[in-house]
C-alpha cells in the first residue's frame, strides 16, 4: 500500500494529521456552496447567544486549558490539540470571515470538532474563567451537521434516531421480540422471572442503551435477574421511545434530542413511573 | 515635548479626560454587564441553573492561590498571574499620591500604601508584563492562539506602570511629560476595559458562576 502523504492545513501551517479518509467528511463537502455554507453559519453562530458572547469575549488566550485535553497530552503537546486552539482553528475563524469560509475549511473543522475532541468539559475545569469550551465545539459540530459533514459512523446513529428512534435501527417488533426471548433464556435459570411489559405504575422503568437488545442480549436478561434478586417492581416500555442513549446530541441534532427526550417522558408519564434506570 | 510636558495637557488629562475616563468605564462596564445578563435572563436556559453555592465555593477557591488544581500543576504562572492582578488592581487604588488627588478635588481619603512598598508593586507588574509577553511569545500552545490584539491589550496594561514608575523616579524624560503621558496612558486603559476582552474583569463572575452551576449539577467541582 502506498504511503499517503500527510494533511497540511492551508491556514495553519502548523495543523499536520495524517490522512483519514471517511466518507462522512470527504464525500459530503462536494455538495456545500458558499452560499449554503455562508447561510448556515450566521443561522448557527450569527444572533450570538449570550453563553456563545460570554466565551469569545473573555477568552485571553492564555492556553491554560490545553493541559486539561488528553487529545493534547497524548499528541506530545502538539499546540493544535489545544482547546483553544480547536476554538482558534474553527469559530474564531468563522467570525472573523463572517462566514465566507470554503467546503475545505468545513470539512476541516468537521474533523477537529468531531474527531479530536470528546466534549468532556475538562478544559472548563482547568479554564481560569471556566469557560464553556465545549459548547463552543458543540456549536460547531452544529454548524457541521447542519451542512451534513460528520463523520459516516455518527451520521448513521443520527440518521437511526430519526428514523427508529433507538440507534440500532430496531423496529418495535425486533424490541419485544428480543425482550420475551431473553425472559425465556432467563426462566430457565431463575424461577418466576418475569420482564414486565409496559406495566402500569410499576417502581421503576429500565431504558436501555440501543446496543444491549441488540449485540449485547445477556444485557437485557442479567438486568432482568437483578431486578428479581433485589426485589424491584419494574417494567420495559413496550412502545417507542426505550433506547436511552441519545446519539444526536453528538452532532448536535437538537430536533431529535428533543423527540427522544420526550418520548422517554412520555413513557414515564403513560406507565406512571416513579423512576427511570438507564443504563451507562 | 513642550507640549507634552506643558500644564495645558495637565489641565486636559487631569480634569475633563478622568471624568470622560471614569464614566466610560464604570457607566460602560455596567452596561455591558447588565446587557449580557439581561440576555441571558431572556435566553431562559441559563439563569434557572445557576447555584449561588457553588458560585461562591468556585470564586473561593479560584480567587485563592493554589487554590484549584489548575493553580497547583503550574506554580510559576500561578504566581505571576496572581502578583500581576493584585499589583494591577491594588496599586492605583492604594498609592498615596493618587489618594491625595482624590483628596484635593473632592475631599476624601482613605488607606494608602507606604512609598516603597507602592514602588515594589509596580516593579512587580513590569516584570509580570514582561513575563505574559515572553510567553505569549515562546510558550507553543500560546503563541498558535496570539493574536495582534493580545499584546496590545498587554501593552495598554503595562504602560501606566511603566510610566508611573519612570515618573515616580524622575527618570528619562523631564517629569512633567511623563507625569502627562501615566495619566493618557491610565485613562486610555480604564476607557478601553468595557470595549475590550480587559472586560474578563466581569466577565470572571459571571462565567465562573454558569460554569460551577454546572458542574454542580453533575455533581462534581470544577476547581
Amino acid at each position: 500500500m502506498a504511503v499517503q502523504e500527510k494533511i497540511v492545513s492551508r491556514e495553519f501551517k502548523e495543523y499536520i494529521r495524517e490522512p483519514n479518509p471517511d466518507i462522512g467528511l470527504d464525500e459530503t463537502i462536494k455538495r456545500l456552496t458558499p452560499e449554503k455554507i455562508e447561510k448556515t453559519i450566521k443561522a448557527v453562530l450569527g444572533g450570538r447567544s449570550a453563553r456563545i458572547k460570554a466565551v469569545l469575549d473573555t477568552c485571553i488566550h492564555c492556553g491554560l486549558c490545553a493541559e486539561a485535553c488528553h487529545w493534547y497530552l497524548s499528541n506530545d503537546k502538539d499546540p493544535t490539540y489545544a482547546p483553544v486552539a480547536k476554538m482558534r482553528m474553527t469559530i474564531w475563524e468563522m467570525l472573523k470571515r463572517e462566514g465566507k469560509v470554503d467546503a475545505e475549511f468545513i470539512k476541516q473543522c468537521a474533523r477537529i470538532v468531531f474527531t479530536e475532541c470528546n466534549i468532556c468539559h475538562r478544559c472548563s475545569m482547568y479554564c481560569p474563567y471556566g469557560l464553556d469550551i465545549a459548547f463552543i465545539i458543540g456549536m460547531v459540530r452544529r454548524v457541521c451537521f447542519l451542512l451534513g459533514v460528520m463523520p459516516q459512523r455518527q451520521m448513521d446513529q443520527d440518521q437511526a434516531h430519526i428514523i427508529t428512534l433507538n440507534q440500532v435501527w430496531y423496529s418495535q417488533n425486533d424490541w419485544l421480540d428480543t425482550i420475551q426471548w431473553q425472559e425465556e433464556e432467563a426462566g430457565a435459570d431463575f424461577k418466576n422471572l418475569r420482564i414486565p411489559i409496559d406495566k402500569e405504575g410499576a417502581e421503576v422503568m429500565w431504558l436501555p442503551l440501543g446496543a444491549e437488545p441488540k449485540t449485547g442480549t445477556y444485557h437485557v436478561e442479567r438486568t432482568a435477574k437483578i431486578m428479581l434478586a433485589a426485589g424491584v417492581d419494574w417494567t420495559v416500555p413496550g412502545k417507542d421511545v426505550w433506547d436511552s442513549s441519545n446519539m444526536p446530541m453528538f452532532v448536535r441534532d437538537f430536533a431529535t434530542m428533543l423527540r427522544i427526550v420526550r418520548g422517554l417522558y412520555e413513557n414515564a408519564s403513560r406507565l406512571r413511573v416513579k423512576k427511570m434506570i438507564l443504563t451507562e | 515635548m513642550e507640549f507634552l510636558a506643558s500644564a495645558t495637557l495637565y489641565n486636559i488629562l487631569r480634569g475633563p479626560l478622568v471624568w470622560v475616563a471614569f464614566l466610560i468605564f464604570i457607566g460602560g462596564s455596567s452596561y455591558r454587564a447588565y446587557k449580557v445578563i439581561n440576555q441571558a435572563k431572556k435566553e431562559k436556559v441559563i439563569l434557572p441553573f445557576i447555584s449561588i453555592k457553588a458560585t461562591l465555593l468556585s470564586l473561593l477557591h479560584w480567587l485563592i492561590p493554589f487554590g484549584s488544581r489548575r493553580w497547583r500543576l503550574k506554580p510559576v504562572v500561578t504566581i505571576m498571574t496572581f502578583l500581576f492582578h493584585i499589583g494591577l488592581v491594588f496599586t492605583p487604588i492604594f498609592l498615596l499620591s493618587h489618594n491625595i488627588l482624590w483628596y484635593e478635588s473632592w475631599g476624601i481619603t482613605w488607606w494608602t500604601l507606604s512609598e516603597n512598598t507602592a514602588d515594589i508593586m509596580t516593579i512587580i507588574v513590569i516584570f509580570t508584563c514582561i513575563f505574559f509577553f515572553l510567553r505569549r511569545t515562546f510558550a507553543p500552545e500560546v503563541r498558535f492562539v496570539t493574536f495582534s490584539s493580545d499584546y496590545i491589550l498587554l501593552t495598554i496594561s503595562f504602560l501606566p506602570f511603566f510610566t508611573g514608575f519612570l515618573a515616580y523616579h524622575q527618570w528619562l524624560i523631564p517629569h512633567k511629560a511623563m507625569l502627562n503621558l501615566h495619566i493618557l496612558f491610565g485613562e486610555i486603559m480604564l476607557i478601553a476595559i468595557p470595549f475590550t476582552r480587559l472586560f474578563h474583569m466581569i466577565y470572571f463572575f459571571l462565567t465562573r458562576s454558569w460554569m460551577s452551576s454546572n458542574f454542580a449539577l453533575w455533581h462534581t467541582k470544577d476547581w
